[in-house]
């Protein structure tokens, strides 16, 4: 007999099982609801959430009124904060004007050595302040994760108020899981020393979020 | 309303006096009060030892003993909590026995909660003058929800008053036959409770449990205070030596 | 990892003496416990929370199987490798032969309690390939001679920062420093080159999604999303109970783990692996290999500790447990230390091999009321008291004391008589202070404490007169 076989005749034998092999409608009516649990009261406004919520999470927010100003915003940021204005950026964002806004935004994997990151994100959550982000070509998981900063460009109209909102929204828009789904809240940190949180464990010391919309 | 005295082995034994003081807060509230002769011990050392036989064995006597009453009231939420949280689950195999039990587990209250929820005391005969700190024992606390029953009461003597400690809702170390089979722990235990009680600058450390207390005054008086009381709330809300 | 959990009371009686881990383990009351009481009322109803969430893991061990199997299928469908292990053997012999067929040399590893329990390390050690920990508690460990982790979420909590800080300057050889910020830099500067020479990423799950075929990790370093992205394999390992039903379920668990674990709404990073890299993309890694490890959990599912297969492992019962707060976790001498080792390290081990743990808890529940999965440990731990008395592991001395105790109990007038003289005796033991420094039998007691002496009189007595 096989492990797999075994150990799944020990969890029968455990429950006790009456359904014939391969009734699994037990399961399907649930899995094929996938009902949404317990949630928090909501007394707010998502955009407002979400930025309240990043922001307690010691990412930094601003709000600019279209996607077209993002690179001048992105060569704010890094210029204030004494950042090398060049990096690594979704090739999903190839097409904005970095070099016109005096950036050097490379459209290639992050490697190890990248200090920026520059992604967009596929929606936002409000409730904890979180960007979704899902792997792809033109997604890619790393330029998020290498670089110590991490700045994502978040549309104001893909703020959803849950989690199982972003869920949702998957379904609907690609009908199935990417590889990799990462729900990104702030700056990567540990607290393994004596709990002393420290921001920039092994992903970026600092996040950055631009609202457009 | 008739109401049976749980007296408690421990109270039994070591302090009568918080028993008689049982007696004169729940005659105070105007109950007919009745101490069963031939009851012990609730059985919970038994069945917190794996000794299930035994402490089926002596829940059932407690059932003969005290069946018959309009309430039982234990000065202790730990044997309060045994009978009212624990003895339907001892009794889950025996519908029969089960049913009874249900009904006198659903009519045992710990003294505080009883004299505040069902009697509804607006005044207590004591007269205890000082500041008191007070310690939330575990059963009362997380079987019973007895917490803010017995500040309820002392709010009631004019001449107490109570200061928080620290961690109050920590466990003392006491655990029952715990404090013998794990002496260093419990005794640690035993210590931090002491410190965050004496922290406050009380004259008193008051409970409702004769085992926390015991085993708090017993580190109290080997870190050598002698001084710092520790009272039941019984004694405190009845006045003592009565 | 080395089993040592009968020797309980010895080294949980040396602990309390370690200044150094008292630090540690004093910080937990002031942060980790803090942290939570926050988390949870900022929430609302948390309570409501914790019952949906004991459902919704009901709901999955009720149907494990199908769930396991809805798993497997989906995984499959989006180009996993399922892979099943019976015990901690089978689960590293299965790693070794992914790692052995890939020309794996090197593995980087996220934190994984599972793989602490099968004794991945030791095994990938053996087969000589060089198993990296990213996670920093447990690197800090593992280049401390491999030392085991004291806590399921804090690995080194029993250490400060000045331990680190000598470990890392001998282990380094870099100049000594004391700022945990720079030590934490120090460590990321190390471990980058791993994760980008690593040929094989190992990380554990905190759930598997029966939906998806997806499994899910939280982590706030970032070194879980590292093993999972850069690596050519990535290998989750993890137990069977693991399963959840949807991304909806595992959304409501997801508002628990980290406010119970430390107090946040949400971990750093929440990250869903479903397949291996598709075609298209420039990263993730090649193959994408789950080890599902049962190692004693199906006997759990048939038995009364069948609760126990709710642990969502976020800390929450050592973090508030008075015990575990005491003596820290290497005193319970396995992988799971506080209440929920005192119920899963005599379940996975042997009862007569954990012989204190049941019994190591004061029954305060306070484990029980912050459990976020309801988890009703105290009960779990009598129960396995009774499984000790019936099977004769109890001590002669407890068992005849029971047993003579017991008997008096049901004896009233005996029992009355009994006390009349105990009550006595202690009295005059405790002469006129009314204190007893020194009892016999109860040494436990009186080493450390004074026994306040009865009344003399015992209230029966009293009652009997006052009502003549």
């Amino acid at each position: 007999m096989s492990s797999r076989d075994a150990i799944l005749g020990r969890v029968r034998s455990a429950l006790a099982r009456k359904v014939s092999l391969g009734d699994t409608a037990a399961i399907d009516a649930h899995i094929a609801a996938h009902p949404v649990g317990l949630q928090p009261q909501r007394d707010w406004e998502p955009e407002a959430r979400f930025r309240a919520r990043a922001e307690a999470l010691t990412s930094t927010v601003e709000k600019l009124g279209s996607l077209q100003a993002v690179p001048a915003a992105v060569a704010r940021y890094l210029v204030a904060h004494g950042l090398p204005t060049g990096g690594v950026c979704w090739p999903s964002l190839r097409r904005l004007d970095w070099i016109g806004a005096g950036l050097g935004m490379e459209d290639r994997p992050a490697r190890g050595d990248d200090l920026v990151g520059v992604t967009g994100c596929f929606c936002a959550i409000a409730e904890t302040g979180t960007l979704m982000l899902l792997s792809g070509a033109d997604t890619p998981a790393a330029a998020s994760l290498l670089p110590e900063t991490h700045i994502a460009i978040v549309e104001t109209q893909r703020i959803v108020p849950f989690m199982e909102d972003a869920w949702a929204l998957l379904r609907e828009e690609k009908g199935s899981l990417p590889r990799a789904v990462n729900f990104v809240s702030g700056p990567s940190r540990t607290a393994d020393i004596e709990q002393t949180v420290t921001l920039g464990a092994h992903g970026p010391y600092r996040v950055h979020i631009i609202l457009v919309g | 309303m008739r109401v049976a005295l749980f007296v408690t082995c421990l109270a039994d034994l070591m302090r009568p006096g918080v028993a008689f003081a049982a007696i004169r807060l729940l005659e105070h509230g105007g109950c007919t009060v009745e101490v069963p002769e031939s009851q012990t011990c609730c059985g919970q050392p038994a069945y917190n030892s794996g000794d299930r036989a035994t402490a089926i064995a002596l829940a059932r006597k407690t059932l003969e003993e005290f069946e018959g009453f309009d309430y039982v009231v234990a000065p202790s939420g730990s044997c309060g909590g045994m009978i009212r949280a624990h003895y339907p689950e001892l009794f889950r195999d025996d519908p029969a026995t089960l049913k009874r039990i249900e009904a006198l587990a659903g009519r045992t209250r710990e003294l505080t909660d009883f004299l505040v929820s069902v009697l509804k005391l607006d005044s207590v005969p004591g007269n205890y003058t000082g500041t008191v700190t007070y310690h939330d024992s575990c059963s009362g606390l997380r079987e019973l929800g007895v917490k803010a029953q017995p500040r309820a009461l002392l709010a009631k003597l004019p001449g107490v008053t109570l200061t928080e400690m620290n961690e109050a809702e920590t466990c003392c170390g006491f655990g029952g036959t715990f404090s013998l089979k794990f002496g260093e722990v419990s005794t640690q235990l035993a210590d931090n409770k002491c410190g965050n009680a004496c922290a406050t600058g009380a004259d008193a450390i008051v409970g409702g449990d004769l085992g926390c207390l015991l085993n708090i005054e017993g580190r109290l008086r080997r870190r050598g205070d002698l001084k710092t009381k520790v009272l039941h709330i019984a004694e405190l809300l009845a006045g003592r030596g009565e | 990892m080395e089993l040592r959990s009968n020797e309980f009371k010895a080294r949980a009686a040396a602990n309390l003496g370690d200044a150094k881990l008292q630090k540690g383990l004093g910080l937990i009351k002031v942060k980790a416990v803090v942290n939570r009481a926050n988390a949870v009322a900022e929430f609302g109803d948390f309570e409501a929370l914790r019952e949906a969430g004991k459902e919704i893991r009901n709901r999955a061990l009720a149907d494990l199987d199908l769930y396991l199997e809805r798993f497997e299928r989906e995984a499959t469908a989006r180009g996993a490798v399922v892979h099943w292990a019976e015990n901690a053997s089978d689960a590293c012999r299965i790693i070794v032969d992914i790692a052995r067929e890939n020309g794996v040399k090197k593995v980087a590893k996220s934190k994984s309690m599972v793989s602490e329990e099968v004794g991945l390390n030791e095994a990938l050690i053996e087969a000589g390939i060089e198993p990296v920990e990213t996670d920093l508690g447990e690197y800090i460990l593992q280049i401390n001679d491999a030392e085991p982790p004291s806590h399921i979420v804090m690995p080194v909590i029993h250490k400060t920062v000045e331990d680190v800080a000598d470990l890392f300057h001998e282990k380094h050889g870099t100049p000594r420093k004391t700022d945990p910020a720079a030590l934490t830099r120090e460590a990321r500067e190390i471990l980058r080159p791993q994760f980008l020479s690593a040929e094989m990423g190992i990380s554990g799950a905190n759930f598997i999604v029966a939906e998806t075929g997806s499994t899910l990790i939280v982590t706030n370093e970032g070194n879980g999303r590292l093993c999972t992205t850069l690596p050519r394999l990535h290998v989750a390992i993890t137990g069977i109970e693991k399963v959840v039903p949807t991304l909806e379920d595992a959304s409501v668990l997801l508002r628990l783990l980290p406010r119970s674990a430390t107090g946040q709404a949400i971990t750093n990073y929440v990250s869903l692996h479903t397949g291996p890299k598709r075609l298209e993309e420039s990263d993730g890694p090649q193959q994408f290999h789950i080890v599902l490890v049962d190692n004693g959990r199906s006997k759990l599912l048939a038995g009364e500790m069948r609760e126990m297969l709710r642990c969502i492992r976020c800390g929450a019962c050592m973090n508030h447990c008075p015990v575990y707060q005491a003596v820290g976790g290497h005193a319970y001498g396995w992988v799971y230390p506080g209440p929920m080792g005192n119920i899963l390290t005599p379940s996975y081990v042997g009862l007569e091999n954990a012989v204190a743990l049941p019994n190591a808890a004061t029954m305060c529940n306070q484990c029980g009321v912050v459990c976020p999965v309801k988890i009703p440990l105290p009960d779990l731990m009598r129960t396995l008291r009774e499984e000790q008395m019936a099977r004769g592991l109890k001590p002669w001395a407890e068992r005849m004391g029971l047993a003579l105790w017991g008997w008096a109990a049901q004896q009233p007038a005996l029992y009355a008589l009994g006390t009349r003289i105990a009550a006595r005796v202690m009295k005059w033991m405790g002469g006129s202070e009314k204190l007893i420094h020194r009892l016999p039998f109860v040494s436990g007691w009186t080493d450390g404490r004074d026994f306040p002496a009865p009344a003399g009189k015992t209230f029966r007595e009293l009652y009997q007169r006052s009502k003549r």
